[in-house]
């Protein structure tokens, strides 16, 4: 048995547009001996958007989600930190509220025989690094230096209470710790912890452009040659449209982004080739 | 004849106490006392603590001494000497002094003594309230921001907010409770009393109790609620630590009253659950800031609210309007860790730099929000310790200016931004016409308590300003209303007293252009602490209700309708579909000349993903991200578990 299992949670962009992500996890589970037992058929966690619609309904799906965690006495490990903030609220919601509680479970038991009970915990992958695996232990495994300045990049859904682990909600500094330890230079920017207005994207597509510029801009600013999201969604705004943000704002977005379990996962001696790539082009390229 | 000497040692605070006692004598310079010339032999005018010159006749012994002993951190000496009997009134003196100390140290001996226990650990206080009107909501609102005062931890809850399980093992309990009709509980403590009647209560042995009932001598059973409580706290194994209080309509004094004696005799209840009765005097001492009589190294000690000395680096951002330079400046300093912001910002302005400029103000004034390590907060009610974070060692202090607005110097900000939208949202009240209940006081309108509590707590900001400040797309769109507003008016919105009219042009405003379709991500307002919760809770409700007041139509409703309906295809969101169904196909086109495409197409800036991940976006347009249409999105394992959800709790997907 490995040493540490988790219920995993990919998030619906690690399976769609971000499959990088997933194959990071992959890697990097198998070099740090951890197990990500699948939590099949669980459902997308709403991403701050399907609430708006209807919370409760939301909630009803993560609950179903958690109770498939809890059937098996695990955590649920994601690398999303948009999957992390989302569910997390509503895990909390759910256990302050008994009358919801109550209603949702009613819902899941007649329909999947399971009931929410709260014993499970939402779990990043950056917490599950820092807090459950240890600096340390990471230290030791590392194969590849990543050493040039790197700029980490949080979001805002991740850092609330009850999200980020025992990270100081509004000055983290797991990702800094991390990126010392994988042998970059953590650089610590303002933008670390805003919003990329990922929710926003295709409905306030100027003002997320503007903030995803200045968030770029800023960690550029204060020297990062690499930004790593530990958000997939964040990242679409940050990789995808980098080049749109730069034009809308007229800021200096210029960045290769790449995901948080890329960073570890490369570090730890995965796939070389990829980690190679980003070496030269922040070497030879730059921008 | 014996004469009188009295002069400073060092250690003066320049509280002026004396002097005001004993103006003929002593006069409070910058930064020690001194003795006056005019009421010295010697004609000097100094600490006398070298000369210790004699004062002349007139002075008055026993004032000096009133004096002596009413200064905080005992500098002033007197002294008799010479006379006829030089050593005898001077050992009356001391004597006197000695025996005044002996008071005190038997005095720290018996408290030290009978608290040996340690008072460490758990300081944990539950206030309860069953409360009809919200009077008793109120006054345990209010009780539990003075409990820490004892050292405590409060949490304050209703009587429906817990099980009468939950009792069990609590060490310190204080109720407040009022009686409704002919001597029935209030509604939300009702079921509670059920099953404090019933198989399932506690026993409550090792618990510390007291209660205040509110009531009304005008009904037969005159605040029986209270007295029911009393009286089952007392069965179930409780010990009442001070008597009940039975207040009339007008219960502010007697309630107070009760409030200053509870908590102190609550707060002797120590760590271990024992209830030490002779440190209650000192609990009291030390709450009204007197000098506290415990003995110094006490295993009884309570946390105190002077912190221990921070080395902290102060990074204070600076701007200057003539020279439009800015940055930071880094101030080293060594500062007692109790100091708020705004304290720790006016000594460095008086120590270290003048032309450092802040809104100063009341700890209360919402106008002086600053952010601090990436917390929006008032300076005045926030502690240095309770902020700084630590980094490899060193403690920093990170002080800047509110975002979202523009910085006129260094950390003052103008409000404009917030006062233009606010003001241009007319959020004043345009009362209906309604009906009203004969009340003692006269004819009144008149609100449910629930109704009245939630509008309570959906405008309970701290400071509107600050809350403007919560969101990350102000900075970035200037013409969004921004989310205090908003709050504002949805709480306007949701209250009973506003006319048709009034709610009209408020959802206009909230529902407009510029409204909550504006806000590009409500998590950077929900993560900035209770403020935040509060906020955002009101805002999501705002967004959801303009959502279907537009028919799901528009970007924001297409891109919700279709987020949400996604995932009950498959189970997962379908990121093609979502967007070709947002942006439609001329957003898709333009999307796709726009650079997106090709840049997800080409692999490049994706850092060399594998081809085959990367041609995936390839096809389908806008090419903004990257999953196949949903002809071809499977389903996610027992997808009939998520269909069934989706009709039990919203049927319109």
């Amino acid at each position: 048995m490995a040493r540490y299992r988790y219920a995993y949670f990919p998030g619906c962009v690690a399976l769609g547009s971000a499959r990088e992500v997933q194959d990071a996890m992959d890697g990097l589970a198998q070099i740090l001996d951890i197990e990500m037992v699948a939590l099949k058929g669980a459902a997308c966690c709403g991403a701050g958007v399907m609430k708006q619609a209807n919370w409760e309904l939301q909630i009803a799906l993560n609950a179903r989600t958690f109770a498939q965690a809890e059937a098996q006495g695990l955590d649920v490990l994601t690398p999303c930190a948009s999957c992390q903030g989302n569910m997390s609220e509503d895990f909390a919601r759910l256990t302050e509220d008994a009358d919801l509680r109550e209603r949702v479970n009613e819902q899941l038991e007649s329909i999947a025989g399971i009931r929410f009970e709260g014993t499970m915990k939402m779990r990043h992958l950056l917490h599950v690094l820092v807090e459950d695996i240890g600096l340390e232990e990471v230290a030791a495994k590392l194969k590849n230096p990543i050493d040039f300045p790197v700029a980490g990049y949080y979001g805002a859904p991740m850092q609330q209470d009850g999200a980020c682990g025992e990270d100081d909600v509004y000055d983290p500094q797991y990702f800094e710790q991390l990126i010392e330890v994988l042998g970059g230079t953590a650089i610590n920017y303002d933008g670390r912890t805003q919003s990329v207005g990922f929710p926003g994207l295709l409905a306030e597509e100027g003002s997320a452009l503007k903030m995803t510029a200045s968030v770029l801009s800023d960690a550029k600013s204060e020297g990062a040659r690499v930004m790593a999201s530990a958000c997939p969604l964040s990242h679409i705004n940050l990789d995808t449209y980098q080049v749109k943000a730069g034009r809308v704002s007229g800021m200096d977005t210029d960045i290769p982004v790449i995901h948080l379990p890329e960073l570890v996962a490369w570090a730890l001696g995965h796939d070389k080739g990829r980690l190679a790539y980003l070496k030269t082009r922040v070497l030879v390229m730059g921008d | 004849m014996a004469s009188v000497v009295v002069w400073i040692d060092e250690g003066c605070i320049v509280c002026d106490a004396c002097e005001e006692t004993y103006p003929e004598v002593f006069h409070v310079t910058e930064d020690t006392c001194f003795i006056k010339a005019e009421s010295r032999t010697d004609g000097n005018f100094d600490t006398n603590e070298t000369s210790k010159s004699a004062v002349t006749d007139g002075i008055d012994f026993e004032i000096l001494v009133e004096a002596a002993e009413g200064c905080p951190v005992d500098v002033i000496m007197v002294e008799q000497v010479g006379g006829d009997s030089p050593a005898e009134e001077p050992e009356e003196v001391a004597v006197e002094i000695a025996a005044a100390a002996g008071a005190v140290a038997e005095s720290g001996a018996q408290v030290s003594s009978a608290a040996e226990v340690s008072m460490d650990g758990d300081r944990s206080l539950l206030i309860l309230f069953g409360s009809q009107s919200g009077n008793s909501e109120d006054l345990c609102a209010k009780m539990g921001k003075s409990a820490s005062t004892y050292g405590l931890e409060a949490t304050v809850k209703g009587m429906d907010e817990l099980q009468i399980g939950e009792l069990a093992g609590q060490k310190r309990v204080l109720i407040v409770c009022s009686t409704w009709g002919e001597g029935d509980m209030p509604d939300n403590a009702e079921d509670l009393w059920v099953a404090a009647n019933g198989d399932a209560a506690p026993s409550l042995a090792g618990t510390h109790f007291s209660v205040l009932s509110l009531g009304d001598t005008s009904y037969e059973f005159f605040c029986q609620s209270g007295i029911d409580w009393d009286v089952w706290f007392e069965k179930q194994g409780a010990n009442r630590v001070v008597p009940r209080v039975d207040c009339d309509v007008d219960y502010d004094e007697m309630a107070n009253g009760w409030v200053a004696e509870a908590l102190p005799h609550i707060a002797a209840v120590d760590g271990d659950g024992v209830y030490q009765e002779d440190a209650v005097e000192a609990l009291k001492a030390k709450a009204v800031g007197g000098k506290s009589v415990v003995a110094a190294g006490s295993a009884f000690d309570l946390p105190d609210l002077e912190r221990a000395e921070l080395q902290v680096n102060i990074q204070v951002f600076r701007y200057d309007p003539v020279s439009g330079e800015s940055g930071h400046d880094v101030w080293a300093c060594a500062m007692p860790g109790n100091l708020s912001v705004t304290e720790a910002l006016r000594l460095l302005k008086a120590t270290e730099d003048g032309s450092l400029t802040f809104r100063d103000g009341s700890p209360d004034d919402a106008t002086t929000g600053l952010l601090v390590n990436g917390r929006l907060i008032l300076p005045g009610r926030c502690a240095i310790a309770d902020l700084a974070t630590s980094r490899k060692g060193d403690f920093s202090l990170r002080i800047d200016p509110l975002p979202g607005y523009d910085v006129i110097r260094d950390l003052v900000v103008d409000h404009s931004d917030y006062q233009t939208h606010l003001s241009a949202s007319k959020p004043w009240m345009r009362g209906a016409t309604r009906s009203a209940t004969q009340l003692q006081q006269g004819i009144m309108g008149t609100m449910e308590a629930p109704l009245a509590a939630t509008l309570h707590i959906a405008g309970d900001f701290p400071s509107h300003q600050l809350l403007h400040s919560a969101s990350d797309t102000t900075p970035h769109n200037r013409q969004y209303v921004g989310p205090a507003v908003l709050a504002r008016l949805w709480a306007r919105c949701n209250d009973s007293r506003l006319s048709p009219a009034g709610r009209t042009s408020h959802l206009a405003v909230v529902q407009g252009e510029n409204g909550i379709k504006a806000e590009a991500d409500m998590s950077s307002i929900n993560r900035q602490g209770r403020m935040g919760a509060i906020a955002g809770l009101a805002l999501l409700e705002a967004k959801t209700a303009t959502l279907v007041a537009d028919g799901f139509t528009g970007r924001h409703g297409k891109h919700v309708w279709w987020f949400t309906e996604t995932v009950k295809f498959s189970g997962q969101l379908n990121e093609t579909t979502l967007a070709g169904a947002t942006l439609g196909p001329f957003g898709m086109a333009k999307n796709a000349l726009t650079g997106i495409l090709p840049r997800m197409a080409l692999g490049f800036t994706r850092n060399g993903a594998p081809m085959m991940r990367d041609l995936q976006a390839m096809f389908m347009p806008p090419g903004s991200v990257g999953k196949m249409p949903k002809i071809i999105n499977s389903k996610v394992d027992d997808h009939h578990e998520i269909v069934a959800l989706y009709n039990a709790f919203d049927r319109r997907f």
